[in-house]
């Protein structure tokens, strides 16, 4: 009788090529070897990030950013998006210096929110980055009211995004690695 | 995934200003086994150029501070650098023209392991025609 299985989550957000599914592969230990806390915890936190991608926050490249992480760098996901939210809040930061300092400005506006939309872009931060390229529609049609608009928009998806990565990684952590067998629980 | 990389040593060079892109991308190039220097905008680019270093490849983003992906590009074959795979990285749209008036070999607008592959496979097989 086999003692690994392998749980290969569906997808929820269609690909032509490669199902989000595919980067989730659960090694479902016999049950007896792991702890029903920490396969609950695994569970719990695929579940979120389902959510988090099928409700858009996320698309298909967070998805690529996963398939990066291996045995050499095992904790390369949650370093992009710890290095993601440090470099994200300091362009914010700049940019709203910028709509406060320089008013109608729409360069230099344009400019800091290119960089940021494009960080969105790497990690697939998907509706922040609709929001920054409001922002950036906005500027090009000078457009203030839009812009700042589109920012506080901006600001709130980036809270929303941080809160439900955070939940993420908390509960990888509980679930700990995939491969680990702990005693049996008595 | 399987990485192929056929005694890799390739080098390459990766110009890009935004951290987070850089972390992905030199990890990407990593899986390959790529030797990667990075630098973030075209004007330390150039000057790896001009300083006498050679790369196989060369990937740039578009937009950067101080001097664009096509600005280095344009000056780097104009050193006489022609043989060195150049390929532009940007969504925008606009990008691919000014890339390629530039003298990029290739525009992507996503790069993407699978994409990355054959292109490292495409500048290996340069490579090694070159060299026979």
């Amino acid at each position: 009788m086999p003692t690994i299985g392998f749980a290969f989550e569906e997808s929820i957000v269609s690909t032509p090529r490669l199902p989000i599914g595919r980067c989730t592969l659960l090694p479902l230990l016999d049950p007896s070897r792991m702890s029903l806390e920490r396969i609950v915890s695994r569970v719990t936190s695929n579940q979120s990030r389902k959510l988090a991608v099928g409700k858009g926050y996320l698309d298909e490249q967070f998805c690529q950013v996963e398939d990066l992480q291996d045995e050499a760098s095992p904790n390369f996901v949650e370093e992009v998006v710890t290095l993601f939210f440090k470099d994200s809040g300091r362009l914010m930061s700049n940019i709203e210096q910028a709509l406060e300092k320089y008013p109608r400005d729409f360069n230099r506006w344009d400019t800091y929110m290119q960089q940021l939309k494009g960080s969105c872009s790497s990690i697939g931060a998907s509706r922040m980055k609709n929001e920054c390229m409001s922002f950036r529609d906005s500027c090009g049609q000078g457009n203030v009211e839009g812009c700042m608009r589109s920012f506080q928009k901006v600001k709130r998806e980036h809270a929303v995004l941080r809160q439900k990565l955070e939940s993420y990684f908390q509960l990888l952590r509980q679930a700990g690695p995939a491969g680990a067998a702990t005693r049996p629980v008595m | 995934m399987a990485f192929q990389t056929q005694g890799s040593n390739l080098r390459a060079l990766l110009v890009e200003d935004i951290k987070v892109n850089r972390m992905i991308l030199s990890q990407m190039l990593r899986k390959f086994q790529v030797e990667t220097t990075v630098v973030q905008n075209g004007k330390e680019a150039v000057e790896l150029f001009l300083g006498g270093e050679t790369f196989d490849i060369v990937l740039t983003d578009n937009l950067m501070p101080i001097m664009t992906g096509p600005e280095a590009i344009s000056k780097i074959r104009a050193m006489g650098a022609t043989d060195v795979m150049i390929v532009g990285v940007s969504v925008d749209a606009n990008s691919m023209e000014e890339f390629k008036d530039a003298g990029a070999d290739l525009c992507v607008p996503k790069l993407k392991l699978e994409i990355l592959e054959h292109i490292l496979q495409e500048t290996r097989s340069k490579k090694n025609k070159s060299s026979a």
